[in-house]
């Protein structure tokens, strides 16, 4: 079955032609991508994923204030009735020479399951998608059967 | 060739005969009479008689000697109730598609249903629910479990699914007690909005079962002629003079009643470059109504709607504040009345002004800018008028009113109330429906377009 996944430029970032890439790499490993372009906001995300009945959100940043338009978006999520649903963040996310395992650290703090920096090979996170997303499945499944 | 056009207000039926020629129509007679709110097809046989003054009217008509279109929005018009997952997506898909259909929103509802929006729904019954919630292949459990509350609840109306395609037998196996209907999602995907087939199958239940209940059956049964909601009608006649009167592919049209005031738009929207759109993409036609702004039975709601703009106009002498809301209540409670004295006829300005503008403000988009490294960027979301410079005033005050101009009203709403840019026309090219004529053209229209929407045009007023 094809799993359905949203994209999209966080904030008040227009950098567009990355999402293009994302978008085409995406399609072509099989998901049906819900690309909604440059500057989205927190809420945008999670609408068309709630809409949509998406599995996984992928949250991209390029232009370094990816910290402060991500803050709160796992908490966002729960409220809103996707809890546990897999969060996945990309790109160029702080400002200045960090240490890309500190950035790992402050973005899975704000509870992404997955951080990636602005150089990782893309068939690395489809594994990811494809690992976490049957795990999301697993998860929500049991969840039902409970109730 | 004659042409009649009736059109069944909530207070007044109004008629007219039309000569048709080649490529326009010439008004022969006209007249109006009071709505018969016991039995509709009274009034509308008065009006009928009087304007052919013929004992075998019906005849000509029966026989197609004569053509007969007529509308109605009387008993409250085509009610419908619209439910949405998301408010911003699905929800607000399906209130386009209802005001493209004619009706006038009576509740709304978002996500999960519960009891008391059950309750809500049986107390206040629209005609039609308008049932939508995912994109195709989208969510479907919150659809499911809405479609099982509605199963168990008294609610009789009709119920039109137009969501999630996915789970199309699921709300049928549910609902199927209920008077259900199921058409192609309103928004099949997130990009894509889809509102004709719910707006077919909601004029097609006008016609099948709602007349029935208005009394407009045995016109039908006489005639030989079926009814369209009187909004389905006008925003069917924007679509005809975009398509066929040159220059006249953008505009808008402003319809002031005492109950309520219609906005129509005609434009194709394309994001001027530099700006970012967002939210769901926008029709070429549009109509928003807003239930709180009116001349007489809304006066008073369109009086708090307004509060700001209208104490801005009265800042000059605060004692006149007191003194319009004097003059609100009274029109509230007899709606028939006309000013008699020059602060009457200022203070009915005031009230057309301030519904002009929230009409006008609700129905555009907005815009604001935002920093961003590269330089300042507009993010817009929903419809931007503002390459628009046509606006029509149509409705009983507006025809008759040679000094209004609806333009210097929306540019007093250029900012909205959150700072945000309002996208209406920044140079007005203002119109007038000065005979009243576009209901009863825009029935005419269903037989004659063309004739129709050059008529239209051609008896405006420009001032």
């Amino acid at each position: 079955m094809q799993e359905t996944i949203v994209i999209g430029v966080i904030g008040s970032d227009c950098h567009a032609v990355g999402n293009k890439i994302l978008e085409n790499v995406f399609a072509r490993a099989g998901f049906n991508v819900i690309n909604l372009g440059v500057m989205v906001s927190q809420d945008e995300y999670i609408d068309a994923a709630i809409e949509t009945n998406a599995q996984a959100i992928l949250i991209s940043s390029i232009y370094g204030h990816g910290e402060i338009d991500c803050i709160g978006m796992r908490d966002r999520c729960t409220e809103r009735g996707l809890d546990g649903i897999p969060l996945f963040v990309g790109g160029n996310l702080v400002i200045g020479k960090r240490e890309f395992k500190d950035v790992e650290v402050i973005f899975k703090g704000m509870g992404f399951d997955r951080v990636f920096g602005p150089d990782v090979d893309l068939q690395h996170v489809v594994d990811c998608l494809h690992l976490d997303i049957a795990a999301y499945r697993r998860e929500h499944q049991a969840v039902e059967a409970a109730a | 060739m004659k042409t009649v056009s009736i059109d069944i207000g909530s207070t007044w039926t109004k008629g007219a005969l039309f000569e048709v020629g080649d490529r326009d129509l010439q008004l022969l007679k006209r007249t109006v009479s009071p709505t018969t709110v016991q039995h509709l097809a009274d009034g509308f046989f008065q009006v009928l008689n009087a304007l052919l003054d013929d004992d075998n009217a019906i005849e000509r008509i029966r026989s197609g000697e004569i053509t007969l279109n007529y509308s109605s929005s009387a008993k409250g018009g085509l009610a419908v109730a619209a439910l949405g997952l998301v408010p911003s997506i699905t929800l607000e898909s399906a209130r386009v598609a209802a005001y493209s259909a004619g009706a006038k929103i009576t509740q709304v509802f978002a996500y999960r249903m519960n009891r008391s929006d059950i309750r809500a729904l049986e107390d206040n019954p629209p005609d039609i629910l308008l049932f939508a919630g995912g994109t195709d292949g989208g969510h479907f459990d919150t659809i499911c479990h809405n479609a099982s509350l509605l199963a168990a609840s008294k609610l009789d109306c009709s119920i039109v699914y137009a969501g999630n395609r996915a789970v199309q037998d699921e709300v049928t196996d549910l609902l199927g007690q209920k008077d259900l209907v199921v058409v192609e999602n309103v928004l099949p995907a997130l990009d894509q909005q889809n509102p004709d087939p719910a707006r077919e199958a909601m004029r097609s239940i006008f016609l099948s079962r709602i007349v029935k209940g208005k009394g407009l059956d045995e016109i039908i049964a006489a005639t030989g002629s079926e009814p369209v909601p009187t909004p389905y009608a006008v925003y069917e006649f924007t679509r005809h003079i975009q398509e066929h009167v040159p220059g006249w592919h953008d505009f808008m049209l402003l319809d002031m009643g005492g109950a309520t005031t219609d906005v129509y738009s005609s434009h194709d929207q394309c994001p001027p470059p530099g700006a970012v759109q967002r939210g769901l993409p926008e029709p070429l036609i549009k109509r928003t109504v807003e239930g709180d702004l009116g001349m007489r039975v809304s006066a008073e709601a369109a009086s708090e709607t307004g509060e700001a703009l209208i104490a801005e106009h009265l800042a000059h002498d605060p004692a006149q504040i007191a003194a319009f809301h004097e003059y609100v209540e009274k029109v509230t409670a007899e709606p028939d009345y006309l000013p008699q004295d020059s602060q009457g006829k200022r203070f009915d300005t005031l009230l057309a002004g301030a519904c002009a503008a929230y009409a006008c403000e609700r129905h555009a988009g907005r815009s604001t800018q935002v920093y961003t490294l590269e330089g300042t960027v507009d993010v817009q979301t929903g419809r931007d008028l503002t390459s628009v410079k046509k606006v029509i005033g149509s409705g009983g005050w507006l025809a008759n009113s040679k000094e209004f101009d609806v333009g210097n009203w929306i540019r007093e709403r250029k900012v909205d109330s959150k700072g945000k840019t309002v996208l209406l026309p920044s140079t007005v090219e203002y119109y007038r429906d000065e005979q009243y004529l576009f209901p009863l053209l825009a029935n005419v229209a269903r037989n004659y377009p063309e004739a129709a929407a050059f008529t239209g045009v051609a008896l405006l007023a420009q001032s």
